[in-house]
């Protein structure tokens, strides 16, 4: 593997310096008492209507976290179903955590369990609930699907890193007629979801998650800084195609040469 | 430190091997006392404090290239030792392993002893587990006849059985795309009549028929752009990638940012409040 791909390089360095400049400047000040301001997802205030539901229907809720291992993708997936198991503890409802990465499954325990001591409930943690199948990918999908239809959930809640077995699980909780919600920030799955389930969040939604469903000023203010971040580049993404266009208009004008090459050594194509 | 570093993880036999697994087991029992014993208030700050010198060790090891470091050869000495940070990371995944074994034996085990409805998988569990791990041990440690068995017993079973499952649940995926399709091309607004053209239009360009039916525009110039093959190599090229590259960049900046979180353990809400 060569340097430049291997190590950061200096737009890498422009880049991260910047978006944790700002996520951290308004993390700073959200703390400091700001109040910020984040827009309706519809897939997350879904989840509560996925709890009412599975109350009513005296069913349980299904909480898969895909594939995912014990990274960002995976920890953001269990902050979303400890609100989940917190939700569904004040009504009594069992949640069921299939899960394919057993190092997550020690996670997912724990969080289920300090999750129903949060709200007093802690007999209503049932260690057969939170479910470790298989680490390979079919196999998992297999043992979900097999819950899916034998406990016949009222809600199922995909929630991490999905691969191909994402429609395999979508659809067999349609033919149960489950209400579904999914976040993944596997790309690919994306539109599998959207075709088969109620709700969808997509994008850097997912990572919002914890921000909108806990209200903490530092996950709101660690979001705006996102945002921010996201407009300056989106400024550098501007600039540089207009610099680029113009220099192909006018491929004589001496400071447009200047500018263009300046970009392309710090931004290379890769 | 690099030397010690590599004398830690080069491969030991025998007494050395024993006297390092009973030693790395002392240490983490002693660690976990450690960590049990105290109060939760200096149990926050060490776990904060490891959590920052693990991160920064990643950060230092890919933001800082060779050259920049005042070594001859240029080299990032973290990045030396990565092999046994990984090394680090597979052997935590193996004691969880060990764990998630131990929850499926409990699970199973109390519906074949319960005698619950389905026991019957239960048990299947226990004879498939058995045998896969009996075959696999086996063809690796046996000799003579029982490994020649046990190799032939052990293909059958992962690449007989298993293999062949894994295949037969990715098949599904087929009959599963054509019934979500049928539901998302339903035209019922607009945007699902536009979704509903696009689609239209690169299953065609994807299709010998589908090239047949605009043969008769010309390959150049401007009319050529109405051919369905260009149609839909520029719908997936501009309009489709546009949008996943968009969606792709959000979710990293959004990764990013829940990184620095924990990285600094700024992370908040429902479950890093309390657990530490």
């Amino acid at each position: 593997m060569s340097e430049a791909s291997q190590y950061a390089s200096p737009a890498v360095w422009i880049v991260e310096s910047l978006l944790a400049f700002f996520i951290l400047w308004k993390i700073l000040s959200a703390r400091r008492g700001r109040e910020l301001f984040i827009r309706r997802i519809p897939g997350l205030s879904a989840l509560d209507e996925a709890v009412g539901r599975a109350t009513e229907m005296g069913r349980p809720i299904l909480f898969a976290p895909g594939l995912s291992g014990l990274d960002i993708v995976g920890l953001q997936s269990m902050a979303i179903l400890s609100h989940v198991v917190r939700k569904a503890a004040k009504y009594g409802t069992r949640v069921i955590v299939p899960l394919a990465d057993p190092v997550l499954y020690t996670v997912a325990e724990e969080v289920a369990k300090d999750a129903y001591n949060a709200e007093g409930v802690p007999e209503q943690f049932d260690a057969e609930d939170i479910r470790f199948l298989s680490d390979r990918q079919f196999a998992w999908a297999s043992g979900v699907v097999g819950i899916l239809h034998r406990e016949q959930v009222a809600s199922a809640l995909y929630f991490g890193y999905y691969f191909a077995e994402s429609l395999i699980l979508a659809e067999n909780g349609q033919m149960i007629g489950a209400i579904q919600v999914a976040g993944t920030p596997a790309t690919t799955q994306i539109p599998f979801f959207l075709a088969s389930c109620d709700y969808t969040i997509i994008g850097d939604e997912y990572y919002a998650a914890s921000a909108y469903l806990s209200r903490e000023p530092t996950l709101l203010g660690s979001l705006v800084g996102q945002d921010m971040g996201k407009l300056v580049i989106i400024g550098i993404i501007a600039l540089g195609s207009i610099a680029f266009t113009a220099n192909a208009i006018w491929p004589n004008v001496g400071w447009l040469c200047d500018l263009t090459n300046t970009i392309a050594k710090y931004f290379p194509r890769s | 430190m690099i030397s010690f570093w590599h004398w830690i993880s080069a491969p030991r036999h025998g007494w050395q091997l024993t006297a390092f697994i009973f030693g790395a087991l002392a240490i983490g029992c002693g660690v976990l006392a450690l960590l049990a014993s105290t109060t939760p208030r200096y149990r926050k700050t060490l776990v904060a404090a490891v959590t920052f010198l693990a991160g920064l060790y990643y950060a230092i090891e890919f933001l800082i290239p060779p050259s920049l470091w005042p070594l001859d050869p240029p080299r990032n000495p973290f990045s030396e030792v990565q092999p046994l940070v990984g090394t680090l990371t597979q052997i935590i995944w193996s004691f969880a392993l060990f764990l998630g074994v131990w929850n499926l034996f409990l699970i199973h085990g109390r519906a074949v002893a319960k005698r619950s409805r389905g026991w019957y998988n239960s048990a299947a569990f226990f004879i498939s587990f058995f045998a896969i791990m009996g075959a696999g041990l086996l063809k690796d440690y046996a000799h003579g006849p029982v490994a020649k068995v046990s190799q032939s017993v052990f293909t059958i079973l992962f690449s007989g059985f298993l293999t062949s499952l894994d295949a037969t649940m990715f098949s599904l995926i087929a009959f599963y795309i054509v019934s979500a399709a049928y539901r998302a091309f339903r035209v019922k607004s607009l945007e699902a009549g536009l979704m509903m053209a696009a689609a239209g239009i690169i299953m065609l360009a994807l299709v010998p028929v589908g090239a047949e039916i605009t043969n008769w525009l010309p390959s150049t110039g401007f009319l050529s752009a109405l051919r369905v093959e260009r149609m839909g190599y520029w719908l997936l090229t501009s309009p489709n990638m546009a949008a996943q590259r968009a969606i792709a960049f959000g979710i990293a900046v959004g990764g990013l940012a829940m990184g620095l979180r924990i990285w600094l353990s700024l992370e908040r809400g429902n479950f890093f409040d309390r657990q530490l």
